[in-house]
């Protein structure tokens, strides 16, 4: 009983946290403290917890996304800020910055990453660490492979080495690569799609 | 018409709460849940509770008011706020503002349900 109700007020909280995305970290951590002692001295005044008194009372807190967009209004945010052109092109130098400018295309994503108020720290690290380099890492992998199979070249002719790996060691470099390209896709669309969450008119 | 009300009413209040905020901590200094009980008592004033907060954390910004923290009896300690000066001469200021505003709607409004 007990883990059920904790679960709807840490659902909430996390719920509440992500929402306040784009506000300053402080004013964030303030809000999410207070409510979550707001959520505190509720319960410590109840009678009897249960699901359904802890439901009534995070309703009557209202929809995080409601506080949220309160909480932007109050403090003369927009819902999507005027970075937010600045996060599209963060998401694009992050994927194929590498291969535009090499390495210094993607370091520019990544910095337009972190100094950015979309995403939440752990999603700044998923974008930094899935893939680093992005698309530019597995491109780059690919070509030195390519040009390792040719082994030198006779009368002109590029001569392929053959036979150098096994079946297996092949499927496992093509499963490999195939998974360094699709991450940063992946990852990408991820945090696209964070960028999106779609921010409602504050209820009052 | 009616949401058109709806809306016009949700705006009335969202203007005002800061001053029912402001007013409430005039005599007492009170922490977040406290202040949410005390609104709550008034039907009809807070719809959703939880937007006390970025409410309180603005007036904090704006110097209306300043925060605390103190033990609790019960549990983890409270951020109480308090009115400071410049809260005390803002709810001074809308009380005036306030009451000549009701006094002219209701010459108005009350005047033509008599009639």
């Amino acid at each position: 009983m007990t883990s059920t109700t904790d679960k709807l007020v840490d659902d909430y909280l996390k719920r509440l946290n992500r929402e306040l995305v784009g506000l300053p970290r402080a004013r964030r951590r303030e809000l999410v403290e207070e409510i979550s002692g707001h959520i505190a001295e509720a319960r410590s005044a109840m009678e009897t917890e249960n699901e359904a008194a802890i439901r009534t009372l995070l309703d009557r807190l209202g929809e995080p996304g409601d506080i949220a967009a309160d909480a932007r209004e109050r403090f003369g945010i927009e819902a999507r800020g005027s970075r937010s052109g600045w996060d599209v092109v963060a998401l694009i130098m992050l994927l194929i910055g590498g291969l535009i400018l090499p390495v210094i295309g993607w370091f520019i994503g990544l910095i337009l990453l972190w100094v950015s108020d979309t995403w939440t720290t752990g999603e700044k690290l998923i974008g930094t660490f899935v893939v680093p380099g992005g698309l530019a890492l597995p491109v780059l992998l690919e070509l030195t492979a390519t040009s390792a199979e040719v082994c030198g070249s006779l009368n002109g002719q590029e001569v392929v080495c053959e036979g150098g790996r096994s079946l297996a060691a092949t499927i496992l470099v093509i499963a490999g690569m195939s998974l360094l390209f699709l991450a940063p896709i992946v990852t990408t669309a991820f945090l696209a799609r964070r960028r999106s969450r779609a921010t409602v008119a504050p209820a009052v | 018409m009616v949401a058109q009300q709806d809306a016009l009413l949700a705006q009335m209040r969202r203007g005002t709460l800061q001053y029912c905020v402001l007013a409430l901590l005039a005599d007492k200094e009170r922490y977040g849940f406290d202040l949410v009980r005390g609104l709550a008592e008034m039907d009809g004033m807070v719809t959703s509770e939880g937007t006390i907060y970025p409410l309180l954390s603005r007036l904090r910004r704006d110097g209306l008011v300043e925060s605390s923290w103190q033990e609790s009896p019960t549990g983890p300690p409270r951020r109480y706020y308090r009115l400071t000066e410049a809260g005390r001469a803002s709810l001074e200021g809308f009380r005036l503002e306030w009451g000549r505003f009701r006094d002219a709607v209701d010459h108005f409004v009350e005047r033509t349900a008599r009639s």
